[in-house]
């Protein structure tokens, strides 16, 4: 193993093209943290002889605990057992904690001495911006900063490429509007592209994605689930998302909402609207009556409701929804601004087609009344053009991500994007070391 | 029924279809008209001494003397009523004439004398009923008889009241239909005929709606213009309500934020296509209001939400990043999350009611200017005609033409110049200028009034 002692802008450790343990990826959001964790099953007695202490009982810790503090939690259900990745052999873990406990994970990191191990953290997220000073001065570890949307990309088609654990990924609802007989299934992500990808966290981005590195952000709505989480801490008195959730599971919405047949007396044949489907949330709260009437439970319904339905409404008109025809191209071209140099007889009709919306993010955590509410409106409101798709790691692609580019090789990505730090610090180790002066030069080494 | 996604006019008689546009041409040069104005059949028989049409009506109903004379004239009897019967508020339109002659107050039946009185004479009926006399039109001319137009309004739980009134002023024998639009023309139809005897002449709200904005912004002539829009919104210092000039609309997107939001794409007077809708409207933001901040009206609520700071309540974008998002253009005073600060208790325990109740107001706002921009941005133009063009035109199509005016209209934007800025602002921001948002006097109105126009159309 050759060290070398870089001078102090090249922030890089070199260990004869192994990346040194531990892997970590983060994902710093508004509400979460979510935390991937690498650990190697295939340590050789000669490895554990030379492995540092800290590195050892960090190990230790995250692995023979489920929960951590008050509030961190090891989600055991979602570990990918004997994954191989970069000639090593292990587990994956998926670790969350809210984000108002960041400063006492970060004085944690202080404790453990994680700045001797690896100086450098891949992370993503708001956050990664954030707390990257307080990284730095509390703990003297440096932030490698991630796109999160990025992240989330790399992160999704990676975990569905390896599977999990042997079952797919990925699956969807069938006979949605039946709630007797609506199944989960299991789904194959094959001829993924397009597709529209709609991230729910503590607020909403839609992604409309067409190639392996080729994708836009289409929108976004700032009422996601922090919005749910927010309003039913107000309306109910409670305190967790847990919470919540159970208070929805129980209560009915359409005592708190006005529905089409409360304002029509039945259906509104003209529009095609059914008399169940509501008109005005929470419209009839304005009535003291009502009001006296309903329960936390029933608000705390009409509150899911209400977010989900919004995502899924603004989801729909994102979606290009009118197979093969001239307005769809139109859509495809105002909606995800292709460059005009781009000549339309080549984009074909098929490509332009969206016929998958996937849902990810920790809104959907333990969430079926919401996955099945997707499912549903997706269904009906684009008469069953449209499918939407969950995946089982849901919150975590954007933490993958972010491990995924700690074990890449620096290289410039396709697509126009700036070259991120990690390629920066390649050529600046490229500099000292060789004397390189275009960054050019430098994408023949592999560093890792 | 939509064909291929658009809207042609193809509910009602086919004698109306075809009479109609001559009408509203006829109407808009407001002048006096000859026989020739008459939609309904016979029109030369009418012109002739009308006794063949006297007998076609006859068929049809009992017509009460008055109403003969009416039709002689061709014009529809006295009382002259729209309604548009929403989801929270009951919207009147009462045309009252100005131009009675001796003879005519003579004949004049007592019940329509008294009704005439009781709503001129007053601004407020009962406990909640309420005239809006700044939106008057005076000296108006409709069907050849000048007047006044009044706009009235009730909340929608009153109306068992409001029947009430109509059985014991005999409102059945002056007048045995009533133009009635919004859903509570379909759920009240039979409250009307049991309790006061009433004929509903149901009408679509979003047909009603159209017609009477084209309507209103034709004759208003004096006074403060219909149509308006903002310069600098956010700027107190500069902001200024400026007139705008609805001449040569189309294509428009038209946003109706009632108790619920409705979004039509307009594409000319008879061609319109409902794009899309939120439940996230007027009715949410009233309702959560109440829930939050113990308020009871929507006045109320306004007032709550002009003294409170919604960022103490939203989670921003420079909450999570510490600054702008700048990969996506996001500026760090956005709202990544709204209510996003409230799932921590210190924070919940620091907002006041004002803060609460200004958040609920920006998050409505916010949602339906999004889903505005979006469907703004989305919708091709004279839709079907595009599908025709070869790639290079449509091409040219795509980048020159699209949709720039958004008339934002409902009552969830009655007196609520906090909502009208941010919505002027928010569609301007994140267009890029592309859209502009035009706001109307008679923000809830105009289902009403297409309702009233609809009586020269008695079927």
């Amino acid at each position: 193993m050759s060290k070398i002692t870089l001078p102090a802008y090249a922030n890089v450790y070199i260990s004869e093209g192994k990346k040194p343990f531990p892997w970590f990826g983060m994902d710093i959001g508004g509400t979460l943290v979510k935390l991937v964790y690498f650990e190697p099953k295939d340590i050789t007695a000669e490895e554990e002889q030379e492995e540092v202490e800290n590195l050892k009982s960090i190990r230790r810790y995250l692995t023979s605990n489920t929960a951590y503090g008050k509030t961190g939690v090891r989600d055991v259900h979602l570990e990918l057992r004997n994954l191989t990745i970069c000639g090593r052999t292990g587990n994956l873990h998926f670790i969350r904690f809210p984000t108002v406990a960041m400063h006492r994970f970060i004085q944690m990191g202080r404790d453990k001495h994680f700045s001797s191990l690896h100086t450098t953290l891949c992370a993503t997220g708001g956050g990664a911006y954030k707390f990257e000073n307080d990284f730095r001065t509390m703990a003297d570890l440096e932030l490698l900063k991630l796109d999160e949307l990025d992240c989330l990309i790399q992160g999704l088609l990676y975990i569905d490429s390896v599977g999990f654990n042997g079952h797919p990924e990925c699956y969807y609802f069938e006979n949605p509007s039946d709630t007797q007989n609506c199944i989960k299934r299991p789904c194959c992500l094959d001829n993924l592209f397009p597709m529209l990808l709609v991230n729910i966290g503590s607020g909403v981005s839609i992604l409309a994605v067409n190639e392996k590195d080729s994708y836009k952000r289409v929108t976004g709505t700032s009422l996601g689930g922090g919005t749910f989480l927010g309003l039913c801490c107000l309306l109910t008195g409670c305190e967790t998302f847990e919470e919540a959730l159970e208070m929805a599971s129980k209560g009915d919405s359409t005592n708190v909402d006005k529905l089409v047949k409360d304002i029509y007396g039945g259906d509104y044949q003209r529009f095609g609207l059914q008399g169940s489907a509501v008109a005005s949330s929470f419209g009839h709260m304005m009535s003291k009556e009502k009001r006296d009437s309903i329960s936390k439970e029933d608000l705390a319904r009409a509150t899911l409701v209400t977010i989900t339905n919004n995502i899924g409404s603004i989801a729909r008109m994102c979606a290009v929804n009118e197979p093969g025809d001239q307005a769809a191209l139109y859509r495809a071209f105002r909606v995800y601004r292709i460059p005009s140099e781009q000549k339309l007889p080549t984009i074909s009709r098929e490509y332009m087609k969206i016929e998958r919306v996937v849902f990810v993010g920790n809104f959907l955590r333990i969430n079926t009344v919401s996955t099945k509410l997707l499912a549903y409106a997706m269904d009906f409101w684009s008469k069953g053009q449209l499918k939407a798709l969950f995946l089982e790691h849901e919150g975590y692609f954007g933490a993958v991500g972010a491990f995924l580019e700690l074990l890449k090789s620096a290289k410039v990505r396709r697509g126009g994007v700036k070259p991120d730090s990690l390629s920066m610090q390649a050529f600046l180790l490229c500099q000292a070391m060789y004397h390189v002066t275009s960054p050019k030069s430098c994408l023949a080494f592999e560093y890792f | 029924m939509e064909l291929n996604g658009f809207y042609c006019d193809g509910e009602g008689c086919a004698e109306e279809q075809e009479e109609e546009p001559t009408a509203l041409k006829l109407l808009r040069s407001k002048t006096e008209t000859s026989c020739s104005i008459i939609a309904t059949p016979g029109a030369d028989s009418a012109a002739a001494g009308g006794s063949v049409l006297q007998e076609q009506r006859m068929s049809k109903s009992t017509p009460a003397m008055l109403r003969l004379d009416s039709l002689k004239k061709n014009r529809p009897p006295f009382p002259w009523f729209g309604m548009d019967i929403g989801g929270t508020l009951v919207k009147l339109v009462y045309f009252e004439p100005k131009d009675i002659t001796a003879e005519e107050e003579q004949e004049e039946v007592e019940s329509l004398k008294s009704i005439r009185r009781y709503l001129t004479s007053h601004t407020a009926y009962g406990k909640t009923g309420i005239r809006d006399v700044h939106l008057e039109l005076s000296d108006l001319t409709l069907w050849g008889r000048k007047g006044n137009l009044h706009f009235i309004r009730f909340p929608t739980h009153e109306l068992p009241a409001f029947l009430q009134m109509g059985r014991d002023k005999h409102f059945s024998s002056l007048h045995t239909t009533l133009c009635a639009t919004g859903g509570g023309a379909f759920k009240y139809e039979d409250d009307f005929l049991t309790m006061a005897n009433l004929k509903l002449l149901k009408l679509d709200e979003l047909d009603c709606l159209i017609k009477g904005v084209l309507y209103i912004d034709s004759v208003v002539s004096s006074g403060p213009p219909e149509c308006y829009y903002f310069e600098h919104p956010t700027d107190p210092e500069r902001c200024e309500q400026k007139a705008y000039n609805l001449e040569n609309p189309y294509p428009l997107l038209l946003v109706n934020i009632g108790s619920g939001v409705s979004i039509l794409a307009v594409y000319s007077k008879d061609n319109y296509k409902r794009v899309t809708g939120t439940s996230l409207g007027g009715g949410t933001f009233l309702g959560l209001c109440c829930l939050l901040t113990g308020c009871s009206t929507f006045e109320e609520a306004l007032a709550m939400a002009t003294e409170g700071e919604s960022t103490r309540v939203d989670k921003l974008v420079k909450d999570i990043y510490g600054g702008d998002y700048e990969r996506f253009g996001l500026p760090g005073w956005a709202v990544a999350s709204s209510f996003g600060n409230m799932m921590c208790k210190e924070k919940r325990d620091s907002v006041s009611k004002e803060d609460l109740a200004r958040a609920t107001l920006v998050t409505i706002t916010n949602n339906i200017g999004s889903i505005t921009r979006m469907c703004a941005l989305n919708e091709p133009l004279y839709g079907a005609a595009l599908w025709n063009l070869d790639q290079a035109a449509l091409y040219r199509a795509m980048i020159d033409q699209n949709i720039e005016r958004v008339v934002f209209v409902g009552n969830f934007l009655r007196v609520n110049t906090l909502s009208m800025k941010l919505l002027a602002y928010a569609l301007d921001y994140w267009s890029k200028g592309q859209l502009k948002a035009l706001f109307l006097r008679h923000e809830g109105y105009f289902g009403a009034v297409g309702a009233l126009l609809e009586l020269q159309n008695p079927c």
